[in-house]
């Protein structure tokens, strides 16, 4: 047996060959990338996956306007398992798309050095969906149903909802929505939470529009601003600069993808090319509308509305979300925006 | 030139077993969905999931070959790391005494967990999923090479002794090839686990790959997207492993004789 191995050391050729290629690959997947010299490097953490949501920046990113602004800007995709408050305040992302004003005052409370410089959806993105022939017909049928909401801060839109119509929480089955709005298409639960771009669309699309009932939280006395956009203490103390050109060319970015929205889709669908087309083009009118929505429509984009961050700030401490009240001056700082005229901000 | 043709025509008897018994498959699938009115949610047509693919080919195609690319080169570390520390564990019994229980606590933690750790310490790098096959594949390996060279005849290490060969000698003439079968059962799993590695690593954050498609269909509740997505990692599985046991026929060629 131990002859009939000697041939065996011939192979060494193969194995040989298969560590070239190897090595060889890695060689030139770190070989460093070159032309960024003047320019600052940083990343922008999205807060979910690639989608016409974020249509504004990757429109400013394919068209240079970062760069214009001496910014090489990275998009990284957010998705289920990434939290975009961490990745800022780890220091592994520059700037990014927080979870809304819930989440980032959450974080803020934790002692995360963190702050907010920009406020995208100045409503609550997404809406409550009940069936028209099914028995919720008002907010008040909730009780005893079965409802089903994001808990990673959908559920507190819903608490205040219930809470402001006299409602216990604990009359209704509230259930932890994961990736698929199938179990109310299926009839199994009565009521579902659907961001009004992504979720919404495809309830509207299996069902039909004309038989879904929409709860909406700003009927109820409830606004979460969402979508706020977040840098770190000390990116915002020592470099000011780079945080007005990125909402410079970011809102730039927004301004230029809705007056060329079939571009700016292109550009969304060439980091994502299975997304639906339609529905991107949904998606960023109807981001868009969420973003240039109430104070915005005066103050211009990213504007930070103080009077409905505090009614929010308010029910997370009464709910206990926050162990202490955090001062709104302290996790949003208007000041970057507020020096860009207002002529570029106004939608 | 021979072993690539070699290589082909391994691959291609394989693929023409595998396609009668994936041909009948399809048809079942197919009249189940048809005749029994299964909701395309529940359980797409072939023809959409196919419908699905050509929307956008390219996208399948570079996918495929970022989620390759990650896997061969954790599966090329974990591999090299697995035998070189399978063999210092069983030449130093105290190394091993040592390190064999941190190696057993590293793989008692979920790969999820592990995950946006990889993240904030490599970012989106092709390195971040490469990191997390090699984490798959190196424990197996370094099991088996360890099992492999601890099972070598004792009779044939006296007999090799007595004509005066010295540890090198013993360990690259008779224990590592010895151990051989051991490893390829080792590296055929690996191969497979290090494309789960690579899939759960494009998990955290990233815009090309198969795990890419897996999330973007699954939560844009794109069902027909999803399965295609599904087959596209099944095949690239199944191509790594068709690679792997390819490699041990060439290999451990003496393997009938066992």
């Amino acid at each position: 047996m131990i002859l009939s191995l000697l041939p065996l050391i011939k192979k060494r050729g193969l194995l040989v060959a298969m560590l070239t290629v190897v090595l060889g690959s890695t060689l030139m997947v770190s070989a460093p990338s070159v032309n960024a010299q003047e320019l600052t490097e940083a990343s922008l953490r999205l807060k979910w996956l690639p989608q016409a949501q974020f249509a504004g920046y990757y429109y400013a990113h394919a068209k240079g306007y970062y760069r214009e602004e001496g910014i090489d800007l990275t998009l990284n995709p957010g998705g289920p398992n990434l939290v975009a408050e961490n990745l800022v305040a780890s220091g592994a992302d520059t700037f990014g798309i927080s979870g809304g004003s819930d989440s980032l005052l959450a974080a803020v409370d934790k002692g995360m050095p963190l702050v907010s410089v920009g406020v995208s959806h100045q409503i609550t993105p997404f809406v409550f969906v009940s069936r028209k022939d099914g028995p919720v017909k008002t907010l008040q049928d909730f009780k005893g149903k079965k409802a089903m909401v994001w808990f990673t801060g959908g559920n507190y839109v819903l608490f205040g909802m219930l809470n402001n119509a006299g409602i216990d929480r604990s009359e209704l089955t509230i259930l932890p929505q994961q990736s698929s709005v199938t179990p109310f298409i299926n009839g199994d639960v009565d009521v579902i939470a659907a961001m009004s771009f992504n979720e919404l669309y495809t309830i509207k699309q299996q069902i039909g529009e004309d038989k879904l009932r929409l709860f909406k939280s700003e009927d109820f006395g409830m606004t979460f601003p969402r979508d706020t956009l977040i840098v770190t203490k000390k990116t915002a103390q020592e470099k000011p600069e780079l945080v007005k050109a990125f909402l410079r060319a970011s809102i730039r970015g927004w301004h230029d993808a809705m007056a060329n929205p079939k571009e700016a889709i292109d550009l969304v669908m060439q980091a994502a090319p299975t997304l639906n087309r339609e529905h991107q083009e949904f998606m960023m009118q109807e981001s868009y509308r969420l973003m240039t929505a109430g104070k915005a429509k005066t103050e211009g984009i990213y504007w930070i509305d103080e009077a409905s961050l505090k009614s929010a700030h308010d029910f997370l401490l009464k709910n206990k979300v926050l162990s202490k009240p955090v001062p709104i001056a302290t996790a949003f700082d208007g000041s970057f925006l507020k020096s860009i005229p207002i002529e570029l901000r106004n939608p | 030139m021979n072993v690539a043709r070699d290589l082909l025509k391994h691959l291609c008897e394989a693929l023409l077993r595998g396609a009668l018994t994936v041909l009948t498959m399809a048809v079942v699938w197919e009249l189940v969905v048809r005749v029994g009115g299964v909701p395309s949610y529940y359980l797409p047509s072939l023809v959409d999931v196919l419908a699905a693919v050509t929307v956008a080919p390219g996208a399948y195609v570079d996918s495929a070959l970022r989620t390759i690319a990650e896997t061969v080169l954790g599966f090329a570390g974990g591999a090299v790391f697995g035998v070189l520390i399978g063999v210092a564990f069983f030449q130093w019994k105290a190394l091993r005494d040592y390190l064999f229980p941190m190696f057993v606590i590293s793989q008692t933690i979920p790969v999820i967990a592990f995950g946006a750790v990889v993240v904030l310490w490599f970012g989106n790098t092709l390195w971040a999923k490469a990191v997390i096959a090699f984490y798959m594949t190196f424990f197996p390996v370094t099991v088996n090479t360890l099992q492999g060279l601890n099972a070598v005849d004792p009779r044939q290490v006296a007999l090799l002794r007595s004509f005066g060969a010295n540890a090198w000698q013993l360990l690259t003439r008779l224990r590592l090839p010895a151990a051989l079968p051991q490893i390829f059962v080792a590296l055929k799993l690996g191969a497979t686990l290090s494309l789960l590695g690579a899939i759960a690593g494009e998990w955290f954050g990233d815009s090309v790959g198969v795990g890419v498609l897996l999330l973007h269909a699954m939560y844009n509740e794109q069902i027909p997207a999803l399965w295609a997505a599904i087959f596209l990692a099944g095949a690239i599985g199944t191509l790594l492993y068709a690679v792997m046991s390819y490699i041990e026929t060439r290999f451990v060629f003496w393997r009938d004789e066992l």
